[in-house]
């Protein structure tokens, strides 16, 4: 696992192989799910949908492929593309001359602008001209962040667009630009009269499509096919109506954008909603991504441990090296090798089991070190005890020092499950479903930012004070013998 | 009769430090045999050469059938079988503190020579009775004195049925008003004709139960004899030990 992980590290600047397999009947579509009105879950029904969930649905009958969709941040979205995650990504992907050398693009079903946007106060803002040396907030993959950084502006990322409203609110950023389509529908849904439009990012019409690996033609033709059809006979233009008054999958169609009506809950309607499907995420999610690494964590731990305080050279050089790797390295970036980077070299883990590893083997290397102080603290007239007793030095570990070592251990590795239960938010970022994201979906679609995300972290905070509950009576338990 | 301890040319030196250099000695199978000598002088190491806790870097070791040669890098069998042979009480009596009493008697029968757990359990309370602690079987070690701890030791080591008992410095780290009943069930041990092998530096007691009295310096067998040692010994650093020890008193 350990080499699997070195190995991901060289790779992972190599080029992106090309993937051979022929188009498979099930497709599976990559959507952010926090973009309304392109792609969002309904606040009432928790349900993935948008514009461009029912276009790419519309084609999928079309062409007769099986849809399967995997929501992730935007940002991931290539990644997953690229490891063969995903075989499309239908997320109001923009057509740029970089993308072009690296995907396949197809016919475009949206047309549209950029705009900018500022605070409701801000007037010296009007043209791309005017952000020269002044701040963005856009998302990092997003050809946005490029219109701006080519206008001269500071970007700062973001993770997508509700946030880089808030950062524009707060005065932490002076604009964004971004779609006039996204953008009319954010001010419509959210109801907020703190930004506003402050003028056009050039006068270049972008068009949107959906994105396929560069070893994928034929799903790419496939598309094109379904997408003239369902242009002739009105389908597409049919949805765009429905959520934009207007075609926007012609050319010249997005300037007459109506948006629906925001959303009408109270802000405590929404945090009851999103109450239970939060809880899901925790009980499917982070719940079981936190027992099962933290078990195989603590397997990984005692045998990183044992081979620390080994006489054999190797294996303490290889539990060194596992220790030193893990932690001067990000979860963050450790949990993009196993799930972006070692599909390059073919190891390819599902969602799951690739957050388990990586979390499994982040807690292993962390606890490693808590494991071997334990067990160094067992005196060692206790090993010469067992020795003399006839017990070779497996009985010795396990009967003997392991038992003693354990309640040494249990305090400090109660912190440790502290944050393996707060990192496994981040197993989102390689697609599994949990609480955080949750919270994340739904404060896109309403905006309602703070009093979801104190929701989510309560939550968290609950089950680690239930944890830390439990540690007491353990520690008692273990401890039963010392008076 | 064939010695049941039989050591030859034990050397063993930790850096430029000589601590043994070359220590012979053999003891029958019955017998008392006190290994007595100032800090430093090697008794301790002798004693855990016996069970291979210390590794010579020569000499021979055997007990009843089994030996081991340290010329030769020592075969792990040779080693398992040498220390089958004997039990060890240890001067911090080393029990383990997370087991109860009963535990701590029975974890070497049942995990290591894998007898029924009934026989063991019923050996134990025998031997818990024998050191006068009957009916402290569930209490764990921290919930005893210093002196019961170490019959518990003496218990634990005899649980394994050896043909040897080896005891270092059994006394030296209790209080002296517990010295007392930790000597008596060795003294019962002795009576009963339990091969022993003592470092201690309880010198009345000594003179008591050995039948062979090694007196170590530097390294060597500086003096041995019988009990007579201790009252009358030849040699003259062997005096000035026992004056010193005496005087301590």
């Amino acid at each position: 696992m350990l080499l699997a992980v070195l190995c991901g590290l060289l790779s992972i600047g190599a080029a992106a192989s090309a993937d051979e397999e022929t188009a498979p009947r099930v497709v599976r579509v990559g959507t952010e799910g926090v973009y309304p009105p392109f792609t969002y879950r309904d606040p009432e029904t928790n349900e993935l949908t948008g514009f461009d969930v029912e276009v790419v649905e519309a084609i999928g009958e079309e062409a007769g492929w099986d849809l399967e969709f995997v929501e992730a941040p935007f940002d991931s979205l290539f990644p997953a593309l690229d490891s063969n995650r995903i075989d499309v990504i239908a997320n109001q992907v923009t057509i740029t001359g970089e993308r072009e050398a690296r995907y396949l693009f197809s016919t475009p079903y949206t047309y549209s602008h950029g705009v900018i946007v500022t605070a409701k106060d801000t007037d010296d803002i009007t043209s791309l001209e005017d952000l020269k040396g002044r701040t963005t907030a856009q998302t990092a993959s997003s050809n946005w962040a490029q219109v701006a950084k080519d206008a001269g502006a500071k970007v700062e990322y973001v993770q997508d667009f509700g946030p880089g409203v808030e950062l524009v609110v707060q005065g932490r950023v002076d604009a964004i630009v971004n779609d006039n389509i996204a953008v009319l529908d954010y001010l419509a849904t959210s109801g907020n009269d703190q930004v506003k439009i402050a003028g056009d990012a050039g006068d270049e019409v972008l068009e949107q499509a959906l994105t396929f690996r560069q070893g994928d033609p034929e799903l790419q033709q496939e598309a094109d096919e379904a997408i003239a059809t369902l242009t002739e006979d009105g389908t597409l233009a049919e949805i765009s109506e429905r959520y934009f008054g207007a075609d926007v999958t012609v050319q010249g169609g997005a300037e007459d954008v109506e948006v629906g009506a925001s959303d009408s809950r109270t802000t405590w309607e929404v945090v009851k909603d999103t109450a239970w499907p939060m809880f899901v995420g925790l009980v499917k999610g982070n719940i079981p991504l936190t027992i099962f690494s933290f078990a195989i964590g603590m397997v990984l731990a005692v045998a990183a441990a044992l081979a620390r305080l080994s006489s054999v050279r190797v294996l303490d050089w290889i539990a060194r090296a596992y220790i030193s790797i893990i932690r001067g390295t990000p979860l963050l970036v450790q949990l993009f090798i196993v799930f972006y980077g070692l599909p390059q070299i073919g190891v390819d883990l599902d969602p799951y089991p690739a957050a388990i590893a990586a979390l499994s083997l982040n807690v292993g290397g962390y606890a490693a070190e808590v494991v071997r102080a334990a067990i160094l603290s067992v005196p060692r007239g206790q090993y010469e005890a067992a020795t003399v007793i006839g017990m070779d030095y497996g009985q010795s570990m396990r009967r003997i020092v392991l038992p003693q070592a354990a309640r040494i251990a249990v305090p400090p590795l109660g912190n440790t499950l502290l944050s393996l239960i707060k990192d496994t938010a981040l197993a989102s970022l390689v697609l599994v479903p949990e609480l955080f994201r949750e919270a994340q979906v739904t404060a896109a679609a309403t905006t309602e930012y703070l009093p979801l995300y104190i929701m989510a972290a309560l939550y968290f905070w609950v089950v680690c004070y239930l944890v830390s509950l439990a540690q007491g009576p353990l520690e008692r338990r273990l401890g039963r013998y010392a008076t | 009769m064939t010695d049941l301890i039989e050591v030859r040319g034990l050397t063993k030196s930790f850096g430029d430090h000589h601590v043994l250099r070359g220590v012979d000695f053999s003891a029958e199978s019955g017998t008392v045999t006190v290994l007595l000598g100032p800090s430093g002088s090697g008794k301790t190491t002798v004693l855990r050469s016996l069970n291979v806790l210390e590794t010579p870097e020569a000499g021979i070791v055997r007990i009843g059938d089994a030996s081991v040669d340290f010329a030769f890098s020592p075969d792990r069998r040779a080693v398992k079988a040498l220390r089958s042979k004997s039990g060890m009480v240890f001067q911090a009596h080393n029990l383990f503190p997370h087991k109860t009493v009963l535990g701590n008697l029975i974890e070497g029968p049942v995990q290591v020579q894998k007898r029924p757990v009934d026989e063991a359990v019923a050996d134990a309370r025998a031997l818990l009775e024998q050191v006068g602690l009957a009916g402290r079987e569930d209490s764990y070690p921290s919930q005893l004195s210093g002196g019961q701890q170490q019959r518990v030791g003496i218990a634990r080591a005899l649980a394994l049925r050896p043909e040897v008992l080896l005891l270092d410095e059994p006394t030296s780290a209790l209080d002296p008003e517990l010295v007392g009943e930790v000597l008596a069930v060795i003294r019962d041990l002795a009576a009963e004709n339990w091969t022993l092998v003592i470092v201690t530096h309880e010198v009345r007691f000594a003179r008591d139960v050995a039948d062979e009295v090694l007196f170590l310096d530097e390294g060597v067998v500086a003096e041995r004899g019988g009990a007579e040692v201790l009252t009358d010994p030849r040699e003259e650093r062997t005096r000035r030990f026992l004056a010193r020890v005496l005087d301590a008193r």
